[in-house]
């Protein structure tokens, strides 16, 4: 892995543009930044009148679990027959070769989440990885970083056609607290001196979460949907982050004192369903002022991986300011997933995720020029 | 803030008066003044600085309290959406005392703006009668963006199913039970399970809860009633055996044949909420409906209210079922009192609601003309002393 310079370029650091920097990329490592950075290395690149950023985050995809094209030999997506399934381990299911990867990479996106889809009640683990690497392992950053569940339509599609319990609202809410009370009493005896011999791979992975070390990652679109999920949160006292919350701004004072981030989208979407109907642009700029932490997310394949930027110069059309929107695809969902002391900025010993940009990257016409994923050069000229 | 309303006909202590003057402050009534009393002074400094005041001249027209129903399934199913909002039954489920009507509560609701429209603002919400046992129901009243803000309990009663509708939603998917007995089995055999429950989980290791006999214990306890969808006498009696034998605080909904086991009824001193009565017969367990019923159980001394049953005939209904209620011979205060003070006290809740009475919840509607008048209209709402409409 060679040493990397980045010349004379304009570099975003904390919330703003500084001309005329240079960035050296050491061992994987941002080694230096500034003005003054005297160092010769062998790869050079000048970044005269371009815009290096923080690699782009998205902390909501499904990137690698479809694999387009390949029909049902490739989606790896979604168990259709089981309601719950948090045994479920994306790191099983992402195949690192497939086009989104690529996509993902040619959008500037270094970093994502991944989970498994979205139509299982509890469908399974969150994984956090790089999106680059011959296997998921090579960029792993944390395999096992929350407990996605789903709320709303979708789950409601996949139920009605198993033609058993649960079917409604009602029972999806009773459904998960049964599970989760279940689980607290496995892990109650777990713990006792008693002990247990006979382990429950499903209770064995919400440990995690009723210990508070992973947050609940909830696909809640509407209102009552973000509702239901804030509940069981608050029941079973678990770590909660809200999922597309298409309506969160409508209770973004009360996601703002919980403390409640939310990542928010895909917003760009042609057709709305019943639940997405009310869906409007100036979610992002509602739940900021009112204190929430907003990360956007295009919800690959919800959305092609390419339209992140997209979001965020969206934000901007409708009332929020660029350092902001900025933030909403760096900083912020490397907070929100809980890696913000090694991404999400451009700094001295962070890891080395930069993208170079021919002009402003909220500026839809600015192309990519260069990714760097821990310190690995990607070109696309 | 403040609000004063002054004039017109109020139906106060059972029966419509001439108001003086009404007070609805810090969302409560605090004070109600009859036009024949003299006009206290105003208290010295009652007044806090910066209170807003405001005043409504109701001369001509009627001050009633916000009406209840205490059997809806609003909200569970929004009106125009179709199966993506469909939240009324868990219809494979069979025992789903686990669910709550709560978690599927959508504020957003056409029908909650219909319900204020018609001059109710409380409601109770159970899950349907798919299932012998169907869920827990809770009562909220008609306003808010949040369930928890509309909420006045989350749970308040465990809805079972007899008659018609459990067996024939079995019998179609060739499960048991098909029958009227199978139904009362199985309630039985979850309420026995719910007893032993009840004792394995005094002992100290116990840890292994099973959520539908926790959510059984409360009904057990008393401390939520047992809801009994139950239209024909037969099936009223069921009912009533199965509370004698677990000792469950029983409220009949529907009840439609109620005035043919009238005097049992009333000897039981029974709880029943009535309705639709304003729907067809669309199946046999209907067949006997009569709008005579209200009144039949009323003068055996039962407890009655009136339902529409939302979403069978629409919420703004209520005051209409009322109404033929009165054409069918029952007393325009007593018809009055069963959408108003006798659903509240069937929910338990006649400290707080379904009469105009200082300290209680200022829910307050004003009507333009006598409210069981159908050309009349619900000019301004007030819950919880803010107004809605």
């Amino acid at each position: 892995m060679s040493s990397i310079l980045f010349d004379n370029v304009r570099v975003y650091l904390s919330g703003a543009f500084f001309p005329a920097q240079k960035v050296l990329i050491e061992k994987g490592k941002i080694a230096a930044v500034g003005s003054k950075v005297l160092k010769n290395v062998e790869t050079v690149i000048d970044g005269q009148g371009k815009y290096l950023i923080p690699g782009l985050i998205d902390a909501h995809t499904h990137l690698g679990l479809t694999d387009h094209g390949y029909g049902p030999s490739g989606s790896d997506l979604t168990e259709w027959s089981e309601p719950i399934t948090p045994h479920l381990r994306p790191l099983d299911g992402i195949k690192m070769r497939s086009d989104s990867l690529n996509d993902a990479r040619r959008s500037g996106i270094s970093v994502c989440m991944v989970s498994p889809g979205n139509a299982n009640l509890i469908a399974g683990q969150c994984s956090i990885l790089k999106t680059y690497g011959n296997s998921a392992d090579v960029g792993l950053i944390v395999e096992q970083a929350g407990i996605k569940i789903c709320l709303g339509e979708e789950p409601k599609h996949l139920l009605e056609g198993r033609k058993a319990f649960p079917t409604t609202r009602m029972g999806m809410a009773a459904l998960l607290r049964e599970t989760f009370m279940k689980a607290q009493d496995y892990h109650e005896v777990k713990q006792s001196k008693k002990g247990l011999r006979d382990r429950i791979i499903q209770m064995e992975a919400l440990g995690p979460l009723l210990d508070g070390a992973v947050p609940l990652r909830a696909h809640a679109q509407r209102l009552e949907d973000i509702m239901a999920a804030i509940r069981l949160a608050d029941e079973f006292k678990l770590k909660l982050v809200i999922e597309h919350g298409i309506e969160a701004h409508k209770v973004a004072g009360l996601l703002a004192d919980k403390k409640i981030p939310v990542v928010l989208g895909p917003l760009l979407m042609a057709e709305r369903s019943a639940e997405t109907r009310d869906r409007i642009f100036e979610c992002a700029v509602s739940l900021l002022d009112a204190g929430v932490e907003v990360a956007l997310t295009c919800d690959y394949p919800g959305l092609p991986v390419e339209t992140l930027r997209i979001a965020a110069a969206m934000a901007v059309q409708f009332g929020l300011d660029e350092k902001r929107a900025l933030q909403c695809i760096t900083e912020t969902p490397a907070k929100i997933l809980g890696i913000a002391n090694r991404v999400g900025h451009i700094r001295k010993g962070y890891d080395a995720d930069v993208g170079l940009f021919s002009g402003h990257p909220l500026d839809i016409r600015s192309k990519l020029e260069v990714l760097v994923i821990d310190g690995e050069i990607f070109k696309f000229n | 803030m403040r609000v004063i309303l002054e004039k017109g006909t109020i139906f106060y202590q059972g029966k419509f008066q001439q108001l003086g003057r009404l007070v609805l402050d810090h969302g409560k009534i605090t004070e109600v003044t009859l036009a024949s009393v003299k006009a206290k002074k105003p208290k010295v400094g009652g007044k806090e600085k910066g209170d807003s005041e405001k005043i409504v001249n109701c001369d001509g027209k009627y001050v009633m309290p916000g009406f209840v129903d205490a059997h809806t399934h609003i909200t569970l199913e929004e009106e125009g959406i179709g199966w993506v909002d469909a939240d009324l039954n868990e219809q494979f489920g069979l025992v789903t005392p686990q669910v709550r009507a709560f978690d599927a509560l959508k504020m957003r609701d056409q029908a909650l703006s219909d319900a204020r429209s018609g001059g109710v603002t409380t409601m109770m919400v159970a899950p349907g009668s798919a299932n012998p046992i169907g869920g827990q129901a809770c009562i909220i009243k008609a306003h808010g963006q949040i369930a928890e803000e509309a909420s006045i309990r989350e749970s308040c009663g465990m809805k079972l199913a007899f008659g018609e509708n459990p067996k024939r939603i079995y019998a179609e998917q060739k499960q048991f039970p098909s029958t009227r007995m199978g139904t009362a089995a199985v309630i039985r055999e979850w309420l026995m399970k719910a007893q032993d429950y009840s004792k394995k989980k005094k002992s100290k290791d116990f840890k292994d809860r099973d959520i539908k006999l926790e959510a059984l214990l409360p009904l057990l306890e008393g401390k939520i009633q047992a809801r009994a969808h139950a239209h024909t006498a037969d099936d009223i009696i069921t009912a009533y055996r199965i509370a004698q034998e677990f000792n469950l605080d029983l409220v009949i909904d529907h009840c439609t044949e109620g005035h043919l086991i009238a005097k049992e009824l009333g000897r039981w001193k029974a709880k029943a909420v009535v309705g639709p009565t304003f729907s067809c017969r669309v199946k046999p367990e209907l067949r006997h409906r009569t709008f005579d019923t209200v009144r039949v159980l009323l003068d055996e001394g039962c407890m009655v209210a009136i339902t529409t049953d939302h979403p069978v005939i629409p919420i703004e209904g209520l005051s209409l079922a009322a109404a033929l209620c009165v054409r069918h011979g029952l007393e325009e205060e007593r018809a009055i009192k069963a959408i108003t003070e006798y659903p509240a006290a069937i929910l338990g809740l006649d400290k707080r609601l379904g009469k105009i009475e200082t300290g209680f919840d200022g829910d307050v509607v004003v009507w333009s003309g006598h409210p069981l008048d159908s050309r009349s209209k619900a000019e301004s709402v007030f819950i919880d002393g803010a107004r809605v409409l």
